[in-house]
């Protein structure tokens, strides 16, 4: 019988730094693993100890996986300061991530703010990989200053995809940034979708995420329709520890990807 | 469909003495450093040669102290996946119905859901519960609360029930009926007549624990959920909190509590990774990487332990997780009372309990 707290070993090949605190770990697992876009990995530095992710690279790519990690805890900051080519372990796939079949047709509009474009981009690379299956892709990404801002190179790659819209901005400037200065509510305005086949994907800090869900009901979307990326401190990521329960879900397991309908019942659900 | 039978104390005795040749056997002893009114009994690898003991009801020490331990290795970094095999064989004597009930907690969240625990399975497999009905009953224990009797229905492998100078077998499963057909020489088949005894003795310990529990007025399984919704923003939390000392101690005694941590241990031979039991008391508990905690306030945690025991357990399972043992309140140095709490909420929230 399979023990499901084995973690399978894989090795650190490249680590990009994305921004002062922001880096993205390239790992390459030694034993075929593979996840669904939103679903979210336990990393383990071996002997020291884990912490869930959510994979930032496309789902389709089997022998690689990228995980882009804010330096923010113990152990987020002893995997900022590891060197290349040493052994991580890698546990999961956990959770359901996005049901990408019911977005097909559909506008999708997804909100980012800070390093919770790291899960989004890996959802967006499963929506371009299929981009005709979909009206149309429009992402709203916010960070804290032109510097903290990720993925610098990709994004205007992405935007010369076509039926993708994406519009950036940065709660402060700098004198070299030209674009959109405001939170990220001051650009979900005007925007090119048609809400009755729209659905909504918000990923951020808890803060972002609250204000900008309000802003999407005010707009008009249905709570069935905005898909909300929760957090909490999972630890065993099968429903059994205990830790990341949220009203009578646990995260890990009925999520990490919760309809808004689900959870709006749930008291404190931003904290 | 299992049989009843009877088996004389002698031969119980040798019985149970006979089962330690193949199984580690525990039984309950009388604890001698007990300082109260009551007698507690603890759970004790049974000694050569030492008299078997019927404890009138449940012991000290949760069941599940047999099904996960308080730390253990759960796995290796790396290499292959261990089986898990030849876990010695265990019978558990003295089980109650609440440590049955509550058990059944443990069971659904290590045996069901998105994956089965294998360690669990095999220790769960690997062991022998012969439970025995409650012939009395301690202070704190409120068993009927949540509609739970004092003599096991189910979830045995046997169920002993004293009656004169032996006591009725129940079998409850295979691995009992089992046990039955191998040790057959001290087995008979029950008289209709014993099994009316038993009953008569069940009857009169259900009406004397439901007269010591009348005057408590204590919450009911069915309004017990909507209490603790509807209950949220009640001062009760804060109020009760005020003697909490964050011993985590009413989780780890708890029957159905089942939080963990894993975490690794560093070893320069193979590093490992060790599963811990946590405690929703405990301030670390909810803590994220960076500091922030949805339960910062020790309120807010006594609220967290309320709404998964009478709320997410209702919700997923069914049933509330609280067998009424009382454990919780006999080992709180703050004298939080899980029972005084739900009354408080009744109280304040003005539910006809």
């Amino acid at each position: 019988m399979k023990n499901i707290f084995r973690p399978i070993e894989a090795t650190l090949e490249d680590v990009i730094v994305e921004s002062a605190n922001i880096k993205t770990f390239v790992l390459r697992p030694k034993e075929d693993f593979s996840f669904k876009t939103g679903q979210f990995i336990e990393l383990t530095l071996p002997g020291l100890g884990e912490a869930p992710f959510t994979p930032s690279s496309n789902p389709n790519i089997k022998e690689k996986i990228d995980v882009t990690i804010m330096k923010a805890g113990r152990i987020t900051s002893l995997l900022h300061s590891s060197q290349k080519n040493i052994s991580l372990g890698i546990r999961g796939p956990y959770g359901k991530g996005y049901p990408l079949e019911k977005f097909h047709g559909k506008d999708v509009f997804i909100v980012g703010g800070g390093v919770g474009l790291a899960p989004l981009r890996s959802l967006l690379f499963s929506l371009f990989a299929e981009i005709d299956k979909y009206n149309k892709v429009i992402l709203r990404y916010g960070a804290r200053s032109p510097q903290d801002i990720i993925y610098k190179e990709q994004i205007p790659e992405w935007s010369k995809i076509k039926n993708v819209d994406i519009v950036t901005t940065v709660d402060v400037g700098d004198t070299t940034w030209k674009g959109n200065v405001g939170l990220i509510t001051t650009i979900l305005k005007d925007l090119p979708l048609d809400l009755k086949k729209a659905v909504a994907i918000v990923c951020g800090p808890p803060i972002m995420m609250k204000f900008v869900t309000l802003k999407l009901l005010d707009l008009g979307f249905k709570p069935d329709d905005i898909y909300l990326s929760m957090e909490k401190n999972m630890s065993c990521g099968l429903g059994k520890c205990g830790h990341c329960r949220l009203g009578s879900f646990y995260i890990c397991k009925d999520g990490p990807v919760f309809t808004y309908a689900q959870l709006k019942d749930i008291h404190d659900i931003w904290d | 469909m299992y049989n009843i039978y009877y088996i004389s104390a002698i031969q119980l005795n040798e019985f149970i003495h006979r089962l330690k040749k193949t199984f580690t056997v525990f039984a309950p002893v009388e604890r001698k450093e007990n300082f109260t009114r009551e007698t507690d009994y603890s759970y004790k690898k049974l000694a050569e040669a030492e008299q078997i003991v019927f404890n009138p009801y449940r012991a000290v020490d949760p069941l599940k102290v047999f099904f996960t331990h308080s730390k253990e290795e759960v796995s290796q970094y790396f290499g292959p996946d261990k089986e898990i095999i030849d876990l010695k064989k265990t019978v558990i004597f003295g089980v109650k119905a609440c440590d049955i009930a509550g058990h059944r907690i443990q069971d659904f969240v290590f045996l069901e859901g998105v994956e089965v625990d294998a360690l669990y399975r095999v220790r769960r497999e690997n062991t022998i519960l012969i439970s025995g009905d409650c012939t009395d009953f301690k202070q704190v224990c409120h068993c009927l609360a949540w509609e739970i009797l004092p003599h096991p229905a189910w979830g045995f492998d046997l169920n002993l029930s004293p009656l004169n100078e032996g006591y009725l077998v129940e079998v409850g499963s295979d691995k009992g009926t089992e046990l039955i057909r191998k040790f057959a020489e001290y087995f008979s088949p029950a008289k209709d007549v014993q099994i009316a005894g038993r009953l008569a003795k069940r009857e009169s310990l259900i009406d004397r624990l439901r007269r010591h529990l009348l005057p408590q007025n204590l919450v009911t399984k069915d309004s017990v959920q909507k209490l603790v919704k509807d209950g949220y923003n009640i001062d009760t939390w804060q109020q009760f909190m005020q003697t909490c000392v964050e011993c985590g101690g009413c989780n780890f005694i708890c029957d159905t509590c089942h939080c963990f941590l894993l975490a690794d241990k560093k070893d320069h031979q193979q590093n490992k990774k060790i599963r811990i039991w946590d405690a929703c008391l405990y301030a670390s508990y909810a803590r994220v990487a960076g500091g922030a905690n949805p339960n910062k306030l020790r309120a807010q945690r006594l609220r967290f332990r309320f709404t998964k025991k009478f709320d997410f357990f209702i919700d997923n399972l069914g049933i509330p997780a609280c067998c009424g043992c009382g454990r919780c309140i006999e080992v709180c140095p703050g004298k939080i009372d899980i029972r005084e709490v739900l009354k408080d909420l009744a109280k304040k929230l003005s539910v006809k309990t």
